[in-house]
């Protein structure tokens, strides 16, 4: 053991500060992992606690403003200290280096920087729960964030900082894509993981800046009362929502995108084929990206906008669409004929596509106008993004994280309970959100503590059982996401080790093939030589191994 | 890249600051001739000729890799994608509701001048007493 413990990234070098100044894309990767897992759980406690309070029509513990509270940290929190930075930080962090055949990603001082520009939004945001929460939800609308009497501003500087570590991780990912790919490694054999990273991090440098100067303007109209916000200066409450839209939109892409790499990865590995549609899949990526830029007015349909502007988002809205419907059309013609092996990743890989696939057509729902004046602040919403951003980017999130748990720690997890749990998280999830739409197409509004008040008995009666059938799911749901990562954790204990060159799913990608796992400090002992492609299942053979040490 | 780095002659720099020089006096120039619509049209091409050729000369995009320009002109053209759509929102507010045409700033003072309403726009009367009818009705 301890001759090639030099061999091993989380071993050498020790010590804490090894860990706290450390320079290496692996360990910055699981510190993000672990921050963000930390918040995931925060924020999905939270989650469990509103869900307890909607399965009776009263609040039962909590105020109204409790309430208000709540559903704000848990979608501020999921949102900027899981699931954006989550997939890229962490996953992205580990592996892009390793499927370029690089040491490091191209700034190491920049990464870890940004990895303590996150803990330090991290801590503003705790300091916010710890002085009382904040009442506005997460989009912060103008006019009430400017009047609220909660702690808007340490939540949005927080945000601000956020944004920040998110512009230099994007920043790190293109220089590290462009420059640091081993010889040979052209644009077209790049696993498509990288490509997803690509769209994302371009979408991550264009469009973050808007975030942090929405931030600035709305605490600057707090503490100043500039009025760029506020019609009784000549300002305007909706531009807020334009600035607001024009980051958040393309940031569902910063979410779903690396997802969508996720996906792109584990479906070929565990068909044994080769993808279907490469360059369908990396130009989609890429289109998706551009799209996003040009559709946040959806968001705003019963805002005041023109007439005229909501015709124009909703037209170009319906062609995202396009490029999502060839990516899980490519994914399906992937599986098709190949030997899938439903392995706990292919698990979460199905998931992902009933459950993206769900989301992303209720979403062409919001997208008409007509509708969407019925839809808007209902359940339904609810119910669509979790489909997208739970179903979709937190499910291909858990797939990853079963991928290439073996490559990050060099253990294996009790593959039975993982299925079990995957099965339970897929089950949980619909039995959560399925009813949800139900209850927005009855109208029941978001963001209520209470509904006992309705004028109508039967319509109580039915928002309670549909309300209390979800909040019974989402036990379940809460419970399979718990011993998942119980199950991920306890494969860490002593004397559970792998073979360093074991490859569990027989993966092509060269993080799997070049080097072992866990990989070693400088990513490859020798320089890495590209012998094949990402995907290549027809060329060469490849046979999953899992040998214990 | 260093191996390819350009050296600007000193001659364009002083070319390129004098250009700038004759610009400024023309915006100046021209901001004492009304041409209508056309001034901040024309303000708006004399400064952004400005802006290029500071941007070309002065910080070397002309020369440098183009991919450097690529990532200027697309920050460029995200900001017009941000002015212009939202533009298609406040341009086009009046087309079905003339309610909500003018801009908010010119409403502003205006509130001020308005008689007291309740939520549903009925005046209220200083005695507390309520006019009947709905106010959307007489646009």
């Amino acid at each position: 053991m301890s001759d090639n413990h030099q061999n091993n990234y989380l071993t050498y070098p020790k010590g804490i500060m090894s860990w706290l100044l450390t320079l290496d894309h692996k360990r910055i990767g699981l510190m993000y992992l672990f921050g963000g897992m930390f918040f995931f759980f925060l924020a999905g406690a939270i989650a469990l606690i509103m869900r307890y309070v909607l399965a009776t029509p009263e609040a039962d513990f909590v105020t109204n403003d409790q309430y208000n509270s709540m559903y704000t940290l848990h979608g501020a929190i999921m949102i900027f200290l899981f699931i954006i930075p989550a997939i890229p930080g962490a996953l992205g962090n580990i592996l892009l280096p390793l499927m370029l055949g690089a040491r490091d990603v191209a700034f190491p001082r920049l990464n870890l920087f940004s990895f303590y520009l996150y803990s330090l939004g991290a801590v503003f945001v705790i300091y916010t729960i710890l002085a009382g929460g904040v009442d506005t939800g997460w989009t912060f609308y103008t006019p009430y964030s400017t009047t609220s009497t909660t702690n808007v501003i340490p939540m949005t500087l927080g945000i601000f900082i956020i944004g920040f570590s998110s512009i230099l991780t994007g920043l790190n990912f293109i220089a590290t894509i462009h420059k640091m790919r081993i010889k040979g490694l052209t644009w077209y054999k790049l696993p498509l993981f990288v490509w997803a990273l690509y769209g994302t991090s371009l979408v991550q440098i264009t469009a973050t800046p808007v975030i942090a100067i929405t931030m600035v303007l709305l605490i600057l109209e707090r503490l100043l009362g500039i009025g760029i916000f506020d019609p009784a200066l000549g300002g305007d409450p909706v531009l807020f929502q334009h600035f607001f839209w024009f980051y958040s939109h393309p940031a569902v892409y910063i979410m779903i995108l690396p997802a969508f790499g996720i996906i792109s990865e584990i479906i070929p590995v565990h068909s044994r084929k080769k993808v279907w549609g490469y360059k369908f899949i990396a130009y989609s990526t890429l289109s998706i990206a551009f799209i996003g830029f040009l559709v946040w007015g959806h968001h705003m349909f019963t805002s005041g906008q023109s007439v005229f502007s909501q015709i124009v988002f909703s037209f170009i809205t319906y062609f995202v669409g396009i490029p999502t419907g060839i990516k899980i059309f490519s994914w399906m013609l992937t599986m098709y004929r190949g030997q899938v092996s439903f392995t706990p990743p292919m698990l979460y890989a199905l998931s992902f596509l009933f459950l993206f696939t769900i989301g992303g057509l209720t979403g062409i729902f919001l997208g008409a106008v007509a509708l969407d004046i019925h839809l808007h602040d209902t359940y339904f919403v609810v119910a669509h993004f979790h489909y997208v951003m739970q179903g979709g980017t937190i499910v291909a999130f858990l797939g990853g994280l079963h991928h290439w748990w073996p490559k990050s720690f060099g253990t294996m997890y009790n593959q039975t309970i993982a299925n079990i749990c995957a099965i339970g998280v897929f089950i949980g999830f619909n039995g959560t959100f399925f009813p949800q739409f139900l209850l927005g197409l009855r109208g029941m509004p978001r963001r209520y503590a209470t509904y006992d008040n309705l004028g109508s008995e039967a319509l109580v009666e039915q928002y309670a059982a549909t309300h209390s059938y979800s909040t019974f799911w989402s036990g379940i749901l809460g419970l399979s996401i718990f011993i998942s990562v119980v199950n991920l954790l306890w494969s860490l204990r002593k004397n559970n080790k792998l073979d360093p060159g074991t490859n569990p799913w027989g993966a092509l990608t060269m993080e799997w093939t070049h080097t072992t796992s866990p990989p070693h400090p400088h990513n490859f002992e020798e320089e890495p030589v590209l012998t094949h492609g990402p995907y290549d299942y027809d060329k060469v053979l490849v046979k999953p191994t899992l040998k214990r040490k | 890249m260093s191996e390819h780095h350009h050296i600007t002659p000193l001659k364009i720099y002083f070319r390129v600051a004098g250009i700038l020089f004759f610009l400024t006096a023309v915006t100046v120039w021209v901001s004492y001739v009304d041409l209508g619509f056309l001034n901040i049209v024309i303000a708006l091409l004399i400064a952004g000729t400005k802006a290029t050729i500071v941007a070309l000369f002065f910080m070397h995009l002309l020369w440098d890799d183009k991919k450097n320009l690529t990532a200027f002109v697309l920050s460029l053209m995200f900001l017009a994608i941000f002015i212009i759509i939202t533009m298609s929102d406040t341009e086009f507010r009046g087309a079905i509701n003339p309610e909500i045409k003018d801009p908010i700033n010119k409403r502003a003072a205006f509130y001020d001048s308005l008689p007291l309403t309740d939520d549903h726009g009925n005046p209220i009367h200083e005695d507390g007493s309520h006019e009947s009818g709905d106010k959307d009705d007489h646009h």
